[in-house]
Parts: C-alpha cells; structure tokens; sequence
C-alpha cells in the first residue's frame, strides 16, 4: 500500500453501524462515565469531607508552643528563693541552610567557636537531611545569645535561629535546697516545691495553631492562625524565714562535721501557733542551679566505685533526699513530750507525783524489766525532776497509769495514726503538709498495743520506742503541747500571688484539734523548761541560751530494727526544743543520723542535739527580734557613780572601781557635772566625761549607724561625743563582737549623756547581713 | 463569513481552493474555557514549589511553571487553529508518513532519551523536550482511521480487519515497554480498541481481547510484585500511607478537605509539598480543594460538553476518515480525563496520567490543542 495514494480508497459516508456505536460512546463516556467520576467525588468531598479534612488538618496545622513564665518562690519575706530569666535556646534548620545555599562549614566553626562545641557535631546538625529543627544548646548565656546573634547577623543566616526559653536561677544557690527541690530542661519542677506546685509555678503554655506547609514553616500567604495566649504562673511565698533556714543549716552542717555524723541530719523549725513551717533542712544538700553536681565527698566515692554511674545515681539520689521530711525514726525520749502531756490532761500524772526509779521495771508481758538508761536508778523523784532526767522507770509507770486505750486515742489525737476500720493493721499517718515525698508512721494495731495481757508495747512506748514516726509529726504534735494544746495543719506555702502583685490565696493557719487543755499546756511549758533551764539536774541543759527561757527534751534511740538484722549499734540523736518557753513561737526540732563514737563526745541527744539547738537559738531568737533578759551579772556593764562636788581624785578611785575610763574637761578642782549621770549602766571601760569648773554643752548629737561596728568601736568613738552605749547581748571573752542592732535608729538627735541600747553578734557572722 | 484562499506556509503546492465552512464554535470555546481554567490551575497549584524550589528548579520563581505554560499554551492555541485550517484530507495522506515519523521517533527513545525519574521517555532537542509517546496517540489515531476508512466493509475479516491493526499496536506497545511506559501503553491500546469498535469489527473480537488482557494481568499481578503492590495500595492507601500510597492518601486529603464549596481559588494547603505532582497529574485535586465539589462538578460538565461535542462533530463528519478521527481524538480526550479522575479519586489504581489542559506539560498540552485543531477542522465540513 502506497502511503499517499488516497485517491484509490473510497469517501464513503460512516455506516449506521459506526452511528449507532458512537452513540453508545457518547453514552458511556459523555454520561456514565463522569456520573460515576461525580458520585467517587461526592463520596470523598461530601460524605466523607469530615474524615478527609481531619486528617488533612493533623499534618497541615502546627502547634507553636510558647512556654508560661514560671512563678517565683519568695520567703515569707519575700526574699527571692527562686526565679526564672529569659534565655534562648539555639537551633539549625537544615532544610532553609540548604535551600539558601548557606555556607555549612562557616556556620558550625562559627557556632563551635561560640558555644565551645565540637565543629564536627555542628557540621553534621547543619546537614541533617530533611529537617527544619535540629537543636544546638539550650540555654544559653546572655553573651552567648548575643554573639550569636552577631554572627547570624553578619554572615546573613537564615538557617540559624533562636528561640526564647527561661532558666530558673537559685540566687542562695543551697539555701532550703531540700524544701524547693528543682526543675529540669523543659522548668518543669522534678522535686520539692518545684513539683508538688507544678501546676501553680508552672502556669499555663500559650498555644499558636496555624497552617503550615510540609516543611512546619508558614504559608505563603497566611490563612490561618488561632492564639491560645498561655498563663503566667503564680509566685509563692513560703512560711520558710532564709534567715532562720540560714542558721539552722549552718548550725546543723558544723554538727555533721563536730560529731562525724555518717548517715546525714536533718532540722525543722516549726512556727508553734500556725503550723508554717520556718526551715527545713537536710544533710547533705545540693546546688539546685546545678542539681546533678555532687560534691566532692562523693565524688571519691564515685571514682572509687566498680559501677561509677550507678554510684553517680545513687550520690545524686541521696543529695536530693529531703531526711527531715522523708525519714521516720523512733523519736526515743523526745516522745516523753507526749505521754507528759497526757498524763497530765488525764491526770493521771501531776506536778507534784512522785515516782522511785530503782534502774529498771517490771511490765506485764515481759520477761526480762525494762532498764533505765541510768542503770543505778534515779531514786525518788517528782514529775518533773523525771522528766529532768529523762528517766525510763518513771515514763513507764506514767504511760502505765494512763493505760492502753488512752494512750492509743492520744495518739490519734495527736496525728500519729489514723484509725481505719480494720483493726488488725499496722496503721500510718501522715501530717499532710504540702510537700511530696512525707513519710508516715508505723505503729502497732489497736488490738495488740491494747492487750491487757501484755503491757510491752504501751510500756515501750512511753518512752518513744517500739515505733517509727517522721520528725515532722513529732515537731507538729510538740508543737500542740506547748502552744495552748491546739494541733496545727503543717504547712510551707503560705500565699499565692498573681503574675501583677496581687494575692491570689492566702492560707488561714488550720486548727485540727484541741488535743490537750491550756493549762495542761502550760504545765508541760515548765515542766520541759526545767529541762534546758536547770544547769545542774536538766539533760537539756545544753541547748540553754543566756538571756532567754527555752524549753525542750533529749532523745537518743537505738535503731532496734538495724541492730536486730545486722548486730551492728546505732544511735540517732535528737533533740526538740522551743522558745520562749514561756509564750513560744518556734519549735526546733534537730536529728542527727549515727555519730561516730569516735568523735570523742559522748553519744546522746543532751551532748550533741541539744548545743546544736541551742546555738540555732542563739542566732534565730535576736533574729526574729527577742530581747535577751539577762541577771544584771551575766552582763559586763558598769554603773556610773555619783561624782556631783567630789575632788578628781575621789572620782578617779570611784571611777575605777566601777571599771570605767574618764576624761576631764576644764580646770577646776571640784567636779561640777558629769555625763553621763549617775545611775547609767554603761559599758564597763567607757570613758566618763567629768567637767570641773565648765558645764557640759546642752547641744544634741546626730546617732550614727552602728551596725556591723565592732562593739569597742562603737564603746569608744561614741564616748567622744558623749554618748554612751550599752549592750543587751552577753559579752565573748574577745569582746570581737560586732553591732546588729542599736535602740535609737541612726540619725535621731539625742542629748549628750545619752546611752544607746546594742545587740551583738560574734563578728564571724558576716553573712547575717545578706537577711 | 467566508474565507478567501488562505496560504499554507508548509504547502505551498496545495493551496485551499475551496473555501471551507466555518469551524464549531462551541467546541472551540469549550476548549478554550477548559485551557484558560488550566492555565489559572497551574498558577494556583505550583506557585508553593516553585517559591520554596525543593527541586532546585525554579530559582524560587514563584511563577515560573506558570510562565512557561502560558508560553506553551499561546504557542498551542496557534497550532489549533492552524491544525483546523488543513483540510481533513491532508491528515489522510500523510496519516501513514506521521506513523512512520512516531515509530522512528519510539525507536530512538531508548538510545538516545531523557531519563527522569527511571523511565526514558524523553527527547531532548535543544530547548524543548517531546514525548514521542503523546505523538504515538495522534499517529494511531489517524493511522487507524485512515485504515478503517480503506478497508471500508472488510473489518469483520480477521486477516483485514484485525492483523494490521494488531500489528501496528503491538509494535508501538512493545516500543513503549522499553521505555518503560505503562500508562500510555494502556491508552495506546484503549485508543486501539475505541478505534476498531467504531470501525465495525464485531464484539466478539473485544470479548476475545478482554478475555486476553485480563489473563496478561493476571499473569503481571502474579509474577511482579511491584503491579501486585500498585493493587493492594489501591484497595488500601492508608495502609502504606507514608510510601507506597503516600500520593493517593495525600490526594485524597486534597480532594475531600476541599468539601462542598473548596477552600477558595489559591487557598489549598495541601500543595505546599504535601502533595507531590501537585501542578501536574495531582492538578485536579487542587483543583477539587479549592474550588471544592461544586467547581469539581463544573469542570467535569465542561469535559462531558466538550466530549459529547466532540462525539456530535464526528456523527456529523460527511466522510469516515473525519468521523473516525473525531471519535477517536474525542475518545483519547476522555480517556485521559477518565483516568485522570479516576486514579486521583483512587476510584483506580495509581499511574501517572496528565489531564489535558491542566496538567503542566508542554508537549502534551501542545499536542491536545494540535488534537482539538484537528476536530476543529473536521467541523468545518461538518453537515448538519
């Protein structure tokens, strides 16, 4: 067949057969063909519109999310504990470096430069394929954040970016460490205050939901964008006083190091009338800036270790352990607070009863006496020369006398147990205050602790053995026996406050219960007070401070359990006091976890707790602004005698004889006023000013600032202008004594002859400024 | 209007002597309507591409694809009209000489082709590339048609009837599985099959052939996995819906986030590189996102008018070389729209189809104007 011959063919007309089949085409393709091609598209646009759209929308929409400033953590004089402060986080998005051609290698030197990062690393970050987020470091510095900046700037780099975050700052860097715990890489709180008040500090997280193309970056043109703005969070403020906390672990660390305590310590100081909780402290602690760091005990241990990492974790875990809220123990003779209390609101025991002490005691359901720790017997004794010597003997007849039953509802009263309904079980309570990780107590069951038959447990008990309870529950219940009987809710946080000031929750201090009477209140005040107070009789004897009324009570108990299993012998030493005895406001209750017997001081509450007490209260009670009472021979101070018409030198002899300096102004022979007057109790060694044949000038002299003057400093320079100091505070032997506090504020105008109040601190204590 | 005798530059010995009749309006503006809404398609669907440029293509020209098929589609419309000036007599002669040219071309792809993506189907001349395969589609066509009109009365014979043709298929197929290129060949041979059921070859034949190609699929599906896969992604794309049926499940998101009444003209999001092929086999589903299923409804009534337009042209072509190269042009125009439709709606399993007019392509969009002239200038001997 010849291509282009087609005049050959033959032009015919289509047949009626080709007519009638491209109707049927016209049929099948123009019409059901595109029928079938709609109702597929009704399906998929219409019926299942809502499927399509959904899923469409989970990968189109991105949630930006912008974190809530974290709330701050305040004292409850609104000293800073914790903040937060905006920093940024940098990271790379390959995909744009790519797509901007950027120069990889100039971006990673420059950034390893910066951050002091490994230039390989960054090099591979910036060529991750695919990518639009590959992070860097989070967190930097301030001057991190800016020269990279720079660098971005300069070399015109779109691939790099910052995105802000914050960093949560600890400006006391340990201070009530255990207490506010910390928080990880996202500021959520992992322990302490940080985590049970996540949702208050945490705030809520703003959220931006917009379209974004396939590589998570914007449209083109915006279409859609809905903002959640997020919430700040709110500010605590504690009832924790960094200054009482201050003192409390400095006093508590040195007793570690004083009686090589090996299993750590712990101290609570207790508000007695509202329950808040003033300092918490546990030994060891940790840098909450830097909670992963340990110290560099332990770093020994670590190193020496065959598994460093799991050593590492176990350090880390131990640091964090918040001993003085998380360990129970037998509280030992500083529970005797509680069977004295009772007793005296059963009356089953009263100030003037008497018990024998012949070095142990018979109880029912024993086989061998229970011993007093004096083995050769206290004798005869009142209620509170018992409690004096913290003699076993004599608790046990008193728990005795109160009897099962009693002493059992007196421990649910106090909020040792918390009834069930089963009779049987070992029962526990905590005392619920707001911080994670409280451990409970573990007491016997009604049923056996309550046997007539056998009188072991109650007898035990009296004297704070045979059970565990935590020191929180102890300081609470004490607290309730010296502040009028009431039990108090323990608590930390005492306000909530909105991001702009304002108080958004206040908490009211909650009674539980009335538990004990007032005057029985009263009783025990004195009784306990005898026990710091008397220097001869009271085993407390070292926790006393001159100038104030303390009151308190030893504990030394064995770990029984430990000794049981392993045969080995240890002690924790505790001791729980409060002050002022007579109208108290705080509770200090200080536990020392297994001294060494090799420390050289004998191990018990009285040698080790009590001092340890007792220098914690000489710091906090002029703190928080108790005057110090003193006899008038605990103070080193003289009185000026009269010198009015006396020749120089009667004066001289008088003035020497009361210990005091002078100085003669004028030329008489006679002495015709003198400052300041007779009758001043002034420091001793002052320089009396007499003035023979002239009189003193009526002028006033403008007070100077004293604070942090050293006491003879301030003696003498003052005396220069005629005024006189004396000082509220008992003198050290060194007299290196600096000035806290004055009775006049600085810049008040007063006559001369005047004598100016002081109160004194040893000079070592240089950081009391910084409260 | 009558037109006076126009010069055809290519030929200069066959001057139109007789002035022919008018072409059909409403076919050309339907084609027209279809090419100026394509036009506006590419621009909404390949603006994200080409802006972000993950291909390293575009330079970020935002508007690049859309230049040049504008390019294209001016040139395009040119070729349609001077397509529907040649008398239909002219395509007859050189029907044969346009297979032949098609055929060498085939011959040459998988020597001297482009290749993309794994397949060669490209030639390159210097600043623009050809599918030899879209011509092999107008080459069959007309081939065919001539054929059929020679033959006319013989087609129920199997030796005239169906051997030449069956010839000519089997070589053009066999040529495009060397490329490989499965889809034109399934057009090819649709086309092939369109074009013998016009000419009279009796059903049994097509019974016989379903017969054939449905046990040559059998024996595919069961001896490659990679056609099994292409099925079983059919039935369920969500399954394997981060690779194999990525496409689909991505363009059905397209298609049924766009609802009734679409996201608005440039709106759809699912072109910002969610979906791939978006300007191009993918158009229709930005297209059904944005304009949603009332404008989808729309543009699949404008196809089905040009189509049964197309039809109605051929019923009225005075001659059967014209009635049968109508019908099989109007034919390959809906089976591309067909399978185009269908794969994106997953109403079948996935292959690469353009739709004409909208799908970004140069080639293809000139040759379907070509297609268009073609019917075009057959209706001006149209009686009606």
């Amino acid at each position: 067949m010849k291509f282009n011959r087609t005049s050959r063919e033959p032009v015919s007309k289509p047949n009626s057969q080709m007519l009638r089949r491209t109707l049927f085409l016209m049929a099948v393709c123009g019409i059901f063909a595109f029928s079938l091609l709609l109702a597929r598209l009704y399906k998929i646009q219409i019926i299942d519109h809502k499927f399509y759209e959904e899923r469409a929308m989970s990968q189109q929409l991105r949630e930006n999310k912008s974190s809530a400033a974290r709330g701050s953590i305040y004292d409850r004089k609104m000293n800073p504990l914790a903040l937060s402060a905006p920093v940024d986080n940098l990271y790379l998005s390959p995909g744009e470096i790519s797509s901007h051609h950027e120069d990889r290698e100039l971006i990673a030197r420059g950034l390893a430069d910066i951050l002091n990062l490994d230039y390989n690393e960054v090099l591979k970050k910036t060529s991750e394929q695919g990518s639009y987020y590959v992070t860097v470091q989070r967190k930097l510095s301030r001057e991190q954040s800016d020269k990279v900046r720079e660098f971005k700037t300069d070399n015109k780099l779109k691939g790099i970016r910052l995105e802000p975050d914050s960093k949560r700052y600890y400006p006391n860097s340990s201070l009530a460490c255990h207490v506010l715990g910390f928080v990880g890489m996202d500021n959520q709180g992992l322990e302490g205050i940080e985590a049970r008040y996540e949702n208050v500090l945490g705030g809520t997280e703003g959220r931006t939901l917009r379209l974004t193309n396939a590589y998570g970056t914007d449209l083109l043109f915006k279409q859609f964008e809905e903002h959640c703005p997020g919430e700040e969070g709110l500010s605590l403020v504690l009832s924790l006083d960094s200054g009482i906390q201050y003192f409390v672990e400095k006093h508590l660390k040195q007793a570690v190091e004083d009686y090589d305590i090996q299993n750590g310590a712990g101290a609570i100081a207790m508000d007695v009338n509202t329950g808040g909780i003033l300092a918490m402290a546990s030994i060891g602690g940790f840098d909450p800036n830097n909670f992963l760091a340990v110290s560099d005990k332990a770093q020994t241990v670590i190193s020496q270790s065959a598994d460093p990492e799991a050593e590492l974790r176990a350090q880390q875990l131990k640091q964090w352990r918040n001993k003085a809220l998380s360990d129970s123990y037998e509280p030992g003779s500083t529970f005797k607070i509680i069977t004295l209390s009772m007793a005296l609101e059963e009356g089953a025991a009263d100030l003037d009863s008497t018990y024998y002490c012949g070095g142990s005691v018979n109880v029912r359901g024993r086989t061998s006496p229970i011993r007093c720790w004096k083995h050769g017997g206290h004798g005869s004794q009142n209620l509170t020369q018992a409690v004096q010597h913290s003699c076993n003997a004599a608790f046990v007849n008193i728990g005795l006398q109160v009897g099962a039953e009693r002493f059992y509802d007196y421990l649910e009263a106090f909020g040792f147990l918390e009834k069930t309904g089963d009779k049987d079980e070992n029962l526990s309570a905590k005392s619920g205050i707001d911080l994670s990780g409280e451990t409970g107590s573990i007491f016997w069951s009604e049923n056996v602790f309550c046997s007539p038959k056998n009188l072991s447990q109650l007898a035990a008990a009296s004297f704070g053995q045979t059970f565990t309870i935590s020191p929180l529950q102890l300081i609470t219940a004490v607290s309730a026996c010296v502040n009028g009987g009431k039990l108090m809710q323990p608590y930390v946080v005492e306000k909530m406050l909105n991001p702009d000031g304002t108080t958004a929750y206040e908490r009211e201090p909650e009674v539980l219960r009335q538990v004990i009477s007032a005057e029985t209140s009263a009783k025990v005040r004195q009784i306990l007070e005898a026990v710091v107070g008397d220097p001869k009789d009271g085993t407390g004897r070292n926790a006393a401070v001159k100038g104030y009324r303390i009151g308190g009570k030893t504990g030394t108990s064995e770990k029984v359990n430990l000794e049981a299993t392993t045969g080995k012998k240890e002690y924790i030493v505790s001791f729980i006091g409060f002050a002022p005895a007579d109208d108290p406001k705080i509770a200090l209750l200080v536990f020392l976890d297994t001294p060494s017997d090799k420390s050289g001081v004998y191990v018990s509450g009285g040698q080790m707790a009590a001092p340890t007490v007792g220098k914690m209260f000489a710091d906090i009670l002029p703190y928080m602004g108790f005057v110090p009472q003193f006899e008038d021979e605990e103070i080193s101070e003289a009185v000026v005698p009269e010198l009015a018409e006396m020749s120089i030198s009667d004066a001289e002899n008088a003035l020497y004889g009361a210990e005091l300096r002078y100085r003669v102004i004028g030329e008489g022979d006679t002495i015709n006023a003198q400052l300041p007057r007779a009758g001043s109790k002034i420091a001793k060694n002052s320089e009396v000013i007499i003035y023979a044949g002239t009189e003193p000038s009526d002028d006033t002299v403008t007070l100077p600032e004293l604070s942090g003057m050293g006491y003879f400093d301030a003696r003498d320079s003052l005396a220069e202008c005629g005024i006189y100091v004396r000082s509220l505070s008992p003198l050290s032997e060194d007299g290196a004594q600096k000035v806290v506090s004055q009775s006049l504020p600085a810049g008040t105008e007063i006559p001369r002859g005047s004598v100016i109040e002081l109160m004194l601190r040893d000079s070592a204590e240089e950081q009391l400024g910084k409260y | 209007m009558r037109y006076e005798s126009v010069r055809l530059a290519g030929f200069p010995s066959a001057p139109v002597k007789k002035s022919r009749g008018e072409m059909d309006l409403s076919f050309c503006v339907l084609v027209l309507l279809l090419l100026s809404m394509g036009l506006l398609m590419i621009l909404s669907s390949s603006f994200a591409r080409a802006y972000y440029d993950p291909g390293d293509v575009t330079g970020g020209k935002a508007g690049y694809f859309f230049i040049r098929q504008l390019i294209f589609a001016v040139a395009g419309t040119f070729l349609m009209f001077f397509a529907s000036k040649i008398p239909m007599k002219l395509y007859r002669k050189y029907a044969f000489h346009f297979l032949l040219f098609a055929v060498v071309l085939l011959l040459l792809v998988p020597f001297v082709g482009t290749k993309v993506n794994g397949s060669r189907r490209w030639l390159s001349l210097p600043g623009i590339r050809i599918q030899p395969s879209e011509l092999a589609k107008l080459a069959v066509i007309l081939s065919f048609s001539r054929l059929i009109a020679a033959k006319a009365g013989k087609m129920r014979s199997f030796k005239e009837g169906i051997l030449p043709f069956a010839g000519i298929l089997a070589l053009i197929v066999g040529l495009l599985m060397l490329e490989p290129h499965f889809s034109a060949s399934i057009i090819i041979i649709a086309i092939g099959g369109v074009m013998l059921f016009l000419g009279g070859v009796s059903l049994g034949w097509f019974i016989g052939a379903i017969l054939v190609l449905g046990g040559a699929l059998a024996v595919l599906l069961i001896f490659f996995p990679y056609a099994s896969e292409r099925i079983t992604t059919w039935l369920d794309p969500f399954k394997s819906s981060s690779d194999e049926g990525y496409q689909i499940v991505q363009s059905l998101y397209s298609i049924g986030s766009g609802g009734l009444s679409g996201l608005g003209f440039g709106k759809s999001v699912q072109k910002y590189m969610y979906l791939p092929e978006e300007h191009n086999d993918f158009i229709f589903s930005v297209y059904c996102e944005e304009m949603g299923f009332i404008g989808a409804a729309l543009l699949l009534c404008l196809f089905a008018l040009l189509i049964l337009r197309g039809y109605y042209i051929a019923l009225k072509c005075p001659d059967r070389f014209s009635f049968l190269v109508c019908a099989g042009l109007t034919s390959l125009l809906f089976i591309q729209v067909f399978l185009n439709v269908g794969v994106v709606t997953n109403l079948l399993p996935c292959t690469g189809i353009s739709l004409p007019f909208f799908s970004y392509g140069g080639t293809a969009l000139m040759t379907e104007l070509i297609e268009m002239g073609i019917i075009l200038s057959a209706s001006r001997d149209a009686v009606y």
